[in-house]
């Protein structure tokens, strides 16, 4: 066969073999980092803004007036638009793409990829019914004149709530995956992911559902609504991410510290994503202004591609921990005793010199 | 290994034992690897300033030699340790662990636990999602760019269906590579260890033994190593435990999340 596994020899200047082989070895990472990238990047996107978007959608139709009827319609639709993509992208990114029924030939709980495939199918089965009673409340079906018997049994909007926890697992679930990896950025602060990755579906979500009802004549008692539901989300988002950096220590945070995943967390995810959108909403409220369309519009743009870029981060970030020998060392050395690994304090010759 | 061809899979669960202190880097291991499983070369060139051309575990080099040179004190050393002069060698491999992060990522059930305990991926299932990937703890799996598929090390499992012994144990002209079954090997290594001792090594010990730092979740490890260094010198971490065993709490939080976040945007719906 001619194919070679090939590598680059790190050029270290000035750097002693002693050097190399005292803080690692020879700077090897001492894991594999997962081969995603755009594929998934873009999924863990649409899949959360979907999810979300679902969510709000059922909630303001339980539990909300005539005006949260605009939520409703632009969220189903915005849900079933983001979802589309979302096999495509999975199955793309498979090694083996013709075989990617495997995934469904078990159900397997450790799994999160598995738990996320199945969120996945049940979840495209709830969005679609609530696409099609949205559909029949718009009458569209009657323009196509072919309404679909039967729709009357899927009108209750029980079973639109019944779909809520899957929407909420398939915005929520992504963090949980990459949790459960070797990759320190990602399982470090296991706790947080699951939080921190709904946390951003949900205000992308929001965003998404504004940014439809700006540009159609939507009435502005909706808009205020979800500029509520936006700044609280951006908020809490902002408060996990804080609590993860800290969480995350000097060594294992130093990708979302320095460099150009670094640069992009502060100005790109917290700045661009967060803090602009917030000052958007928040001085215009404390102000008294009523919410202007093109106001919203653009703090929704903000938050949107602030959300692209917190998930790029994310990913992207955790292959640099995963390259880094002392990001991996670090987490395994949960110094219960004092440990033999460590090679820092521990006397390397296996002999005391004479 | 004197175990009879049909005892392989009905006695207890086999695995390695590699006593680093024995190797000599002859790399005898590699070679039979590559040639038993038909593996195609790798990049020939040397990872940094160490003798060592391999350079890590991966799908087409299922067996890798370390090459950690010594330098006590940071200085040039001037005494002979007892075993391996100043250079560590250790032949690194899959880790076959009892209960494998692998396996537990896996979503299509392409990887198994064998009859003889041992950890396969199986080719005609994996569908190249490469979650293996991360999900192990020592950087073993690979996704091949031959075929996409997630490649390891399979214990010679075409070989101990036969009833011999692995390529890397049989070539292996120093016995630092030791086939046999768990539960004999285990006591060999601690036996070994305390030897060791005696003759100066004063650092040995077993790698993933539960008195140094064991393998939280994993459930211990197939191959166990007897090493005389700190053990991220040669690559491995030191107290590596099972990324999965975060899942069940991961989900409550999220769990937690989505009822705070309900709630939040049942609030903010209303008028
Ligand atoms: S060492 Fe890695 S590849 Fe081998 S069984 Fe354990 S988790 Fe799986
Ligand atoms: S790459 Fe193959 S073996 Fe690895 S987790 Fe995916 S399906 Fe399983």
């Amino acid at each position: 066969m001619s194919y070679q596994r090939m590598w680059k020899t790190p050029k270290s200047g000035g750097r002693s073999a002693s050097d190399e082989s005292a803080e690692s070895y020879y700077g090897v990472p001492p894991i594999h980092k997962p081969h995603w990238k755009w594929l998934i990047i873009a999924y863990f996107y649409l899949g959360g803004i979907s999810g979300l978007s679902y969510v709000i959608a059922e909630l303001a139709e339980v539990t909300g007036d005539a005006t949260n009827r605009v939520i409703t319609r632009a969220g189903r639709y915005v849900s079933l638009g983001t979802l589309l993509p979302c096999p495509v992208l999975l199955i793309l990114d498979l090694g083996r793409p013709e075989r990617f029924l495997n995934m469904l030939r078990i159900v397997k709980l450790r799994s999160p990829m598995s738990v996320g495939t199945w969120v996945l199918v049940i979840f495209s089965g709830f969005c679609t019914r609530s696409v099609v009673a949205q559909a029949a409340r718009d009458e569209l079906w009657n323009r196509f004149k072919c309404a679909p018997h039967g729709i009357k049994a899927i009108q209750s909007r029980w079973m639109g709530v019944a779909g809520v926890p899957f929407g909420f697992l398939l915005g929520g679930y992504t963090g949980v995956l990459l949790a459960a990896t070797a990759v320190p950025l990602w399982t470090k602060n296991a706790l947080l992911m699951g939080p921190l990755f709904l946390a951003s579906a949900a205000s992308n979500a929001t965003a998404s559902i504004t940014l439809v009802l700006c540009l159609s004549k939507a009435p502005h008692r909706a808009l205020v609504r979800l500029e509520r539901l936006e700044m609280c989300s951006l908020v809490v988002e902002l408060g996990l991410l804080a609590l993860n950096r800290r969480q995350l220590g000097q060594t294992i945070g130093r990708p979302l510290r320095e460099g150009s995943t670094g640069r992009l967390y502060r100005f790109g995810v917290q700045g661009t994503g967060i803090a602009a959108p917030l000052m958007l909403t928040v001085a215009p409220m404390l102000a008294g202004m009523r919410p202007s369309r093109w106001r919203l519009a653009l703090s929704s743009l903000l938050t949107l591609s602030g959300g692209f870029m917190f998930r790029y981060v994310m990913v992207i970030a955790g292959h640099r921990s995963a390259d880094d020998p002392q990001a991996t060392f670090e987490l395994a050395r949960r110094g219960s005793q004092e440990s033999t690994g460590s090679v820092t304090d521990v006397n390397v010759h296996p002999v005391a010199p004479s | 290994m004197t175990a009879q061809p049909e005892d392989l899979a009905t006695h207890a669960p086999v695995g390695f034992l590699t006593d680093t202190t024995l190797c000599i880097g002859c790399k005898a291991c590699e070679v039979a690897c590559k040639q038993w499983n038909s593996l195609p070369m790798d990049n020939v060139g040397f990872t940094a300033s160490s003798y060592d051309n391999t350079r890590d575990l991966g799908a087409t080099t299922w067996r890798h030699v370390a090459f950690v040179e010594q330098f006590p004190g940071n200085e040039r050393p001037t005494t002979m340790p007892p075993f391996q002069s100043n250079w560590l060698m250790m032949s690194d491999i899959c880790k076959h662990c009892v209960n494998p992060p692998c396996m537990q990522a896996c979503p299509t059930g392409a990887i198994v636990i064998s009859r003889f305990g041992t950890v396969v991926i199986q080719q005609d299932v994996c569908n190249g999602c490469g979650y293996c990937v991360p999900a192990c703890p020592f950087g073993v799996p690979e996704l091949s760019p031959l075929d996409n598929k997630a490649h390891k090390c399979t214990f010679c499992y075409d070989r101990l269906e036969s009833g011999l012994e692995p390529a890397c144990a049989k070539a292996c002209p120093t016995d630092s590579i030791q086939f046999g079954y768990t539960d004999e090997l285990a006591l060999r290594a601690r036996g070994r260890v305390d030897e060791l001792r005696e003759r100066g090594v004063e650092g040995a010990y077993v790698y993933g033994d539960q008195n140094a730092g064991g393998t939280g979740g994993i459930g211990g490890l197939r191959v166990s190593f007897i090493l005389s260094a700190p053990s991220e010198r040669y690559n491995l971490p030191a107290e590596p435990e099972l990324p999965q065993r975060k899942s069940v709490p991961n989900y409550l939080s999220t769990l937690v999340a989505s009822v705070a976040f309900g709630a939040m945007m049942t609030i903010c719906l209303r008028k």
